[in-house]
């Protein structure tokens, strides 16, 4: 019988032709030659064991199947099955293996000596010293002087053991990620509206919406493979329309049936602008909003609120907003201030597109999805951005529909799954709980078995006062896992550090960046798949992968540096579970935190299974459309949709008035331009993971500031000179692009921050949301000179 | 004129001084351009202002001055699509210095043949077909390696009777 093993056959096929067999009569003889060079390990696609894992870079969360032989990692390809990508990457993304083998991998702990350098040393000293000094400073100052600083690119687990150790162990609210820096806006947007964090919409958007209208978000770049998802709609269905709104031209606005260009900060005054046509012309859904909307407006008081930068504000900024019931009479009124006269006005944006722009929205036969992402976020008023976004889909009833959605991406892999999840921010807890609220404690302190009162009650610092804290020696201990704020803090300077400035600084990572420079005692980091993960995406989705291949030398994965650390300190009863067995476990004790909430995650077991599935997942079935009856399995209405996570406006849905407020630095005679920064699609958030694959570095090795033709000209700069930008708070030496890939208008720059060379935040101003506390680096005033 | 001379430092047609006429890449320099075997290749020109489609085509372009540019292997790589956006895969160079070191060696290319049932049956697809529906792309024209040139490129529905090996178990009654 002819039993064909594919498998087989091709060995021995490929045996043959290596000994120079009639397999290769046919190949000319430099062919030959070039072959047996290449030849190698000898391994093709179907020799290596295939493993799947979601991208470890962005908040899109592509599945990936990664080749492994021998050990190593040798080869990615997009994952077919993977609804998220369907089988595409975007370059970041193919070309994922090198980035876990950089020679310069950091191998072991290492401790710095009074002289500076760093001496190796075991694990066993590296985990003691740690332990010491956080029950040194607990001892001596309390709860406040210790902190933990993490990321969105934790995995689930990295999350959860640092939540629970400073939470229930060093009963210490002073944990923050990196996403205040990057989500923080989107949280407190949604919990202000729906009481609940996180979309109600899912990747299915790109296919079922009519028109794509992008906040700020230059996808092409920041969300690659979504943008080619709404492409590949367009290409289906040539009605499909992509605006983009900006403020300066990305290659998104290349493929934007309309770019809105609007002055940095205005586009505060635009939705509104566009509600005022909704409104006065009535072309806003009577019957969707008296069912599911309620009305609400916070504290507008410019000189109350302040930007968090300036003065007193500047070392400890704790603004809090007051809300206030409003009615739909309350809109009008407030909203009469903003015609399309005086937006265009404010805006620059002329009151035709205005118009365009309410059309879109009115026009209830098209699906309408709003696409935001950094841009509205790292906003002085990001909080109230995603209100107003949000709005504008509440007052229309364009919301938790397929394809007519306010859909907020996120930046990091695990953003969501980790720190909106998980909770690993100074006030929050697991599944939209907080620590203000008694009954939340409770019911973590239940879960964990720990005596009630044992979480404090009262909020940590957010990130930007905890680093304010650590500087001014507040905060004495601070440990820092998977994540680079010497880099991506706003305004650096404020950030330096003296030796023996008598702080203790822990930074765990996979590679040397200007963060463990400043580092006390370095802690070798596990990556991506040198460990087993759990990330959660943009749309919900929550995605599992095991570990694939070992980390180099001693590295280990940061839960298991954590949990180590809480063994030493006498807090090993918070991680009870077996040495080599304790993701599962550990995984479901986390989800017994979502179940019965709306926000119930899916058990391990079938995490392992799938391909990742999109909370609430009930009864093994996942929900796509968050709210919406016949979707969601908490609707019980058999239409239309149900908030019924706000229990505090009786499980309706708060529309916000939201005015216009300018930025905290404008460019004045001194400062003429505009200074945004942001990214570039090549490289990764600080660029230590991909600047270290050849391909990536070779195609942007550097940052450089994008310069509109105008304002070169004026100042005698031609592309690819050198030049000096100078804030307030910094000066940086770089090259200069003219009509580059971004070309900001006239009086502003751009300038990307991977590059660790060129810290474009030592010239960033520290102003913040009023609400979310998140940074503004999208707005701030600079000079140009020549270098 | 720095631009000009970066193209002939990338132009391997230019450093090696061949034949004139169409030429295949060498399998040391197709691979230089790729991070691994199935991994996007980089760019290994400047840009030169239009739009890649207009070279890299169904069946590729003789470039007059510059050399043949090989067709693209996507499927469809005209006006909008999920890959209309060739640069978010395919990136130029803007240097050849390194970041640092790095010890990455990963798939090589595979060039063994697919496997046949007998002499004569059409062998098996040994590779991924998702991204490289165009077969024509590697296996035809005057960019093709000759190990895997195919003889008849003008049957054009390969996969009539080339099928992709799955490597899926043998069928078998439960
Ligand atoms: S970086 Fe983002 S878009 Fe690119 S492959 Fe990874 S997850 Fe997908």
């Amino acid at each position: 019988m002819l039993r064909p093993d594919p498998d087989r056959l091709l060995r021995r096929d490929f045996l043959k032709w290596l000994g120079a067999g009639t397999g290769v009569v046919a190949f000319s003889c430099s062919d030959r030659q070039e072959a047996g060079r290449l030849a190698g390990s000898g391994a093709a696609e179907s020799d290596l064991h295939w493993g799947k894992a979601p991208c470890r870079y962005c908040g899109t969360g592509c599945g990936v199947e990664v080749g492994v032989r021998d050990g190593k990692v040798l080869a990615v390809r997009g994952d077919t099955s993977s609804p998220v990508n369907k089988g595409l990457l975007c370059v970041k993304g193919y070309h994922l293996p090198a980035m876990l083998y950089g020679r310069d991998r950091l191998l072991h702990p290492q401790l710095r000596q009074p002289d500076g350098s760093l001496r190796r040393i075991s694990w066993d000293e590296a985990l003691a010293t740690v332990a010491g000094k956080y029950a040194e400073a607990l001892q001596a100052h309390g709860p406040g002087a210790v902190g933990v600083y993490g990321s969105g690119q934790w995995t689930v687990f990295d999350g959860y053991a640092a939540l629970k150790w400073c939470k229930g162990g060093l009963r210490s609210n002073n944990l923050e990620p990196n996403a205040r820096l990057c989500m923080a806006s989107a949280v407190s947007g949604f919990l202000a509206q729906f009481q609940s964090d996180e979309p109600m919409g899912c990747y299915e958007d790109f296919e079922a919406g009519d028109d794509f209208v992008l906040w700020g978000a230059n996808m092409a770049e920041m969300h690659p493979v979504l943008f080619s998802r709404i492409l590949e709609s367009k290409r289906r269905r040539p009605s499909v329309r992509i605006v983009d709104i900006a403020t300066r031209r990305t290659p998104t606005s290349e493929y934007a049936d309309m770019y809105v260009e609007f002055r940095p900060g205005t586009d505060l005054a635009l939705a509104n602008g566009i509600l005022h046509l909704l409104v006065r012309e009535n072309r806003w859904s009577k019957a969707f909003v008296a069912e599911n909307v309620v009305f609400r407006r916070g504290s507008e008081d410019l000189q109350q609120i302040g930007y968090g930068c300036f003065g007193e504000q500047a070392e400890r900024y704790t603004f809090e907003d007051q809300a206030q019931e409003a009615s739909f009479e309350d809109l009008e009124r407030f909203l009469a201030g903003y015609a399309p006269g005086p937006v265009s006005d404010i805006t620059g944006v002329p009151e035709a597109q205005i118009r365009a722009l309410a059309e879109i929205y009115a026009d209830y036969g098209r699906g309408t999805v709003s696409l935001w992402c950094m841009g509205v976020n790292q906003h002085v008023r990001g909080t109230w951005m995603n209100n107003l976004i949000t709005d504008l889909h509440l007052l229309t009833g364009k919301i938790g529909r397929p394809g007519a959605n306010p859909f907020s991406l996120t930046g990091q892999p695990s953003a969501c799954g980790t720190v909106r999840e998980v909770g690993t921010t100074c006030n929050r807890l697991p599944a939209d709980m907080v620590v203000t609220n008694d009954e939340h404690r409770r019911k973590a302190e239940q879960i964990w078995g720990l005596p009630e009162g044992t979480i404090p009650a009262v909020p940590g610092h957010h990130a930007v006062d905890l680093f304010r804290a650590f500087a001014r020696g507040e905060v004495k201990v601070l440990w820092v896992q998977t994540t680079n704020p010497w880099v991506t803090l706003p305004n650096l300077q404020r950030m330096q550090r003296r030796p023996g400035d008598g702080r203790f600084l822990v930074v765990s990572d996979i590679y040397p960046t200007p963060t463990t420079d400043a580092a006390d005692l370095i802690l070798p980091a596990a990556a991506w798949v040198e460990r087993e993960g759990v990330f959660g995406n943009s749309e919900r989705r929550t995605q599992q992968w095991n570990k694939l291949v070992e980390p180099p030398g001693e590295a280990r994965e940061d839960a298991w540096q954590i949990m180590q650390v809480a063994r030493r300190m006498g807090m090993g009863h918070l991680f009870p579970w077996p040495e080599e067995d304790w993701h599962a476990p550990m995984f479901e004790e986390y989800r017994s935190f979502t179940l019965g909430t709306g926000k119930d995650l899916a058990s391990y077991a079938q995490l392992q299974r799938t391909r990742g599935l999109l909370w609430p997942v009930v009864d093994g079935k996942e929900t796509r459309y968050r709210y919406a009856a016949g979707f969601d399995p908490y609707v019980k209405k058999a239409r239309g949709v149900h908030f019924y996570k706000a229990k505090g406006y009786g499980e309706k849905a708060a529309l916000w008035l939201r005015p216009y407020h300018p930025p905290a630095e404008s460019p004045d005679a001194e400062y003429p331009l505009w200074l945004c920064t942001g990214r570039v699609l090549e490289h990764w958030h600080t660029g230590s993971m991909t600047r270290r694959v050849r391909q990536l570095h070779q195609a942007v090795p550097e940052a450089y500031v994008e310069v509109n033709a105008a304002d070169a000209a004026a100042l005698g700069i031609k592309d690819g000179d050198r030049v000096r930008l100078v804030s307030r708070r910094g000066s940086l030496e770089l090259g200069a692009r003219v009509d580059g890939r971004g070309q900001p208008p006239p009086g502003s720059v751009f300038v990307p921050f991977f590059d660790e060379h060129c810290r474009i935040n030592a010239l960033t101003l520290d102003a913040m949301c009023n609400i979310s506390k998140e940074p503004d680096y999208k707005k701030c005033a600079v000079r140009l000179e020549r270098a | 004129m720095k631009r000009a001379l970066w193209l002939l430092a990338l132009l391997p047609a230019c450093r090696e001084a061949p034949p004139p006429g169409p030429q295949k890449t060498a399998a040391a320099q197709r691979a230089e351009r790729r991070l691994f075997d199935g991994a996007p290749p980089v760019i290994p020109h400047q840009s030169f202002g239009v739009a890649c489609i207009s070279c890299h085509n169904e069946r590729g372009l003789e470039v007059a001055g510059v050399g043949f540019a090989p067709p693209s292997p996507h499927a469809d790589t005209r006006g909008m699509s999920a890959i209309s956006r060739c640069t978010q895969c395919h990136v130029f160079r803007a240097t050849e210095a390194l970041f640092g070191a790095n010890d990455f060696d990963g798939l090589r290319q595979d060039l063994r043949r697919g496997a046949r049932l007998y002499g004569g049956a059409p062998p098996v697809i040994p590779h991924q077909v998702f991204m490289r529906e165009n077969c024509r792309a590697c296996h035809s024209g005057p960019a093709a390696r000759e190990e895997v040139r195919c003889s008849h490129p003008e049957r054009a529905r390969c996969v009539q009777c080339h099928v992709p090996a799955t490597g899926a178990p043998d069928f078998a009654r439960e």
